[in-house]
């Protein structure tokens, strides 16, 4: 859990003199120092896996996991790990999106896409973000769409593309970082909808949702939880299905001894205004504090 | 890298387009080098630090703007959230509160604001923050203003020509 506290703790102090402690720089280069050692361990985007590979993570473990894994392998054949850097929804949520358009040659929906995300600069602008602080980032998500959509002939060398750029630095970020002020404004805008997630979900509420966005939403690494991904899907229109992946037993409370019918949870965020019906078109998989892209059949 | 300088080229045109009038805040980035800022900080209105000239140092890291630039302060300041020997400040945008929405510019309203409201509840200056925690109002005050005088007054350094 990440400390939500700035700065220096309020240790009872000496009664003069600073004590020692690291610069910011210093500080600044030991945390780059550490994403790289991440780096190396895992992609921003991994490689597809089979899902039983994940089964193997348990098999000497919770054994309620395994059984979960087990049923969703009739309707997920496939995952892809997302890089455990408290981004991973929306760097999974961005990248099964596009593999989604390329892989479907979904024209239409490339479009569609292209029309909201424009029409998200003058929505930024008006919720009170500089052109400047955005601009180039929306234009690296834009590029991407294009790319996607190019009528290519074959889908390889594209796919090959798109997995290099979601794993750059700048541009992957960048483009989480957009994801990232697009759901800020969006829960800004709907203030009211919104006020009420924020009073459940934090020991301390931040008592405005301007507060919780710039301290929860906007910066890089902050973790998501149910109210970004409601606001993310709904700015842009797009349905994701989260298949939530914990260690709970049955709700009755006996544990394990009734037989495999343990079923991980599912919960759809269908955008209002899609039709009733519309298929999520991103899979994902939630265990308790990460996200991975999940590969129905 | 190339983001980063993309991005600082455009809040240098907006630096240029600046009022320090109005703002308080002088924006002066080095005309070599994209990546190394000054600003000059107008002490603000019943503040100790009203009248004072007070010179920060920024620094920019290649990954701006998805990391925070480095900002210290050059001048000297009494202050409960600001190192009194390195200039160092603690304030929260800087370090985990960061967001790439932030600019420059940004970052220097914030360290006026917190020049205005200090938070003495994490203090890098403990003397300062003590004062401020016991409620010495007038202590602090008088303390802060004094280094004001002392260090802050003095017409700072034209651009390009610190060392």
């Amino acid at each position: 859990m990440d400390a939500a506290s700035s700065g220096a703790q309020t240790e009872p102090a000496p009664a003069a003199g600073a004590p020692e402690r690291p610069s910011d720089e210093e500080i600044l280069a030991q945390q780059n120092l550490i994403r790289a050692e991440q780096a190396q361990r895992s992609e921003y985007v991994g490689n597809e896996e089979p899902l039983s590979a994940l089964k193997e993570e348990y098999i000497n473990g919770n054994q309620n996991f395994v059984q979960k894994i087990s049923k969703l392998e009739s309707a997920y054949g496939r995952f892809r790990r997302t890089r455990g850097d408290g981004n991973c929804f929306f760097r999974g949520f961005v990248y099964a999106y596009l593999e989604g358009l390329l892989l479907g040659r979904d024209t239409a929906e490339c479009s569609r896409i292209t029309a909201v995300v424009q029409g998200w600069k003058m929505r930024l602008v008006e919720g009170g973000f500089q052109e400047l602080v955005f601009e180039d980032a929306m234009d690296l998500l834009l590029d991407q769409v294009a790319s996607v959509s190019k009528p290519d002939s074959g889908s390889g060398p594209q796919h090959e593309q798109l997995l290099i750029n979601m794993r750059d630095d700048t541009v992957s970020n960048m483009i989480v970082m957009f994801l990232r002020l697009v759901t800020s404004c969006e829960v800004q805008r709907r203030e009211d909808h919104f006020f009420p997630f924020i009073m459940g979900m934090y020991d301390e509420p931040p008592p405005t949702v301007e507060l919780f966005c710039q301290r929860f939403v906007e910066p890089m690494g902050e973790e998501s939880d149910h109210l970004h991904i409601v606001a993310v899907t709904d700015a842009l229109q797009i349905p994701v299905r989260v298949v939530y992946l914990d260690s709970s037993g049955h709700p009755g409370g006996g544990s394990g001894a009734g037989g495999a019918d343990l079923d991980a949870t599912v919960h759809d965020f269908v955008p209002d205004a899609c039709p009733p019906g519309t298929q999520p078109r991103v899979h994902l998989l939630y265990r308790p504090g990460h996200y991975d892209i999940l590969y129905p059949r | 890298m190339a983001t980063a300088r993309q991005r600082l080229l455009k809040e240098y045109k907006e630096a240029l387009k600046g009022r320090p009038e109005d703002t308080g805040i002088t924006l002066i980035p080095n005309e070599t080098n994209l990546f190394a800022w000054r600003a000059v900080l107008r002490g603000p209105k019943d503040t100790p630090f009203e009248g004072g000239k007070f010179e920060l140092v920024i620094n920019v890291p290649e990954q701006y703007p998805l990391q925070p630039p480095a900002v210290r302060y050059r001048t000297k300041i009494f202050h409960p959230n600001v190192h009194f020997k390195t200039g160092e400040i603690c304030l929260d945008i800087l370090k985990n509160a960061w967001s790439p929405a932030w600019t420059l510019h940004a970052v220097c309203q914030a360290v006026l604001a917190l020049m205005s409201d200090p938070a003495p509840d994490s203090p890098l200056n403990c003397d300062a923050g003590n004062l401020l925690r016991f409620g010495d109002t007038r202590g602090y005050n008088s303390l802060a203003r004094m280094y004001t005088l002392d260090y802050a007054q003095a017409p700072v350094a034209g651009a390009g020509a610190s060392s």
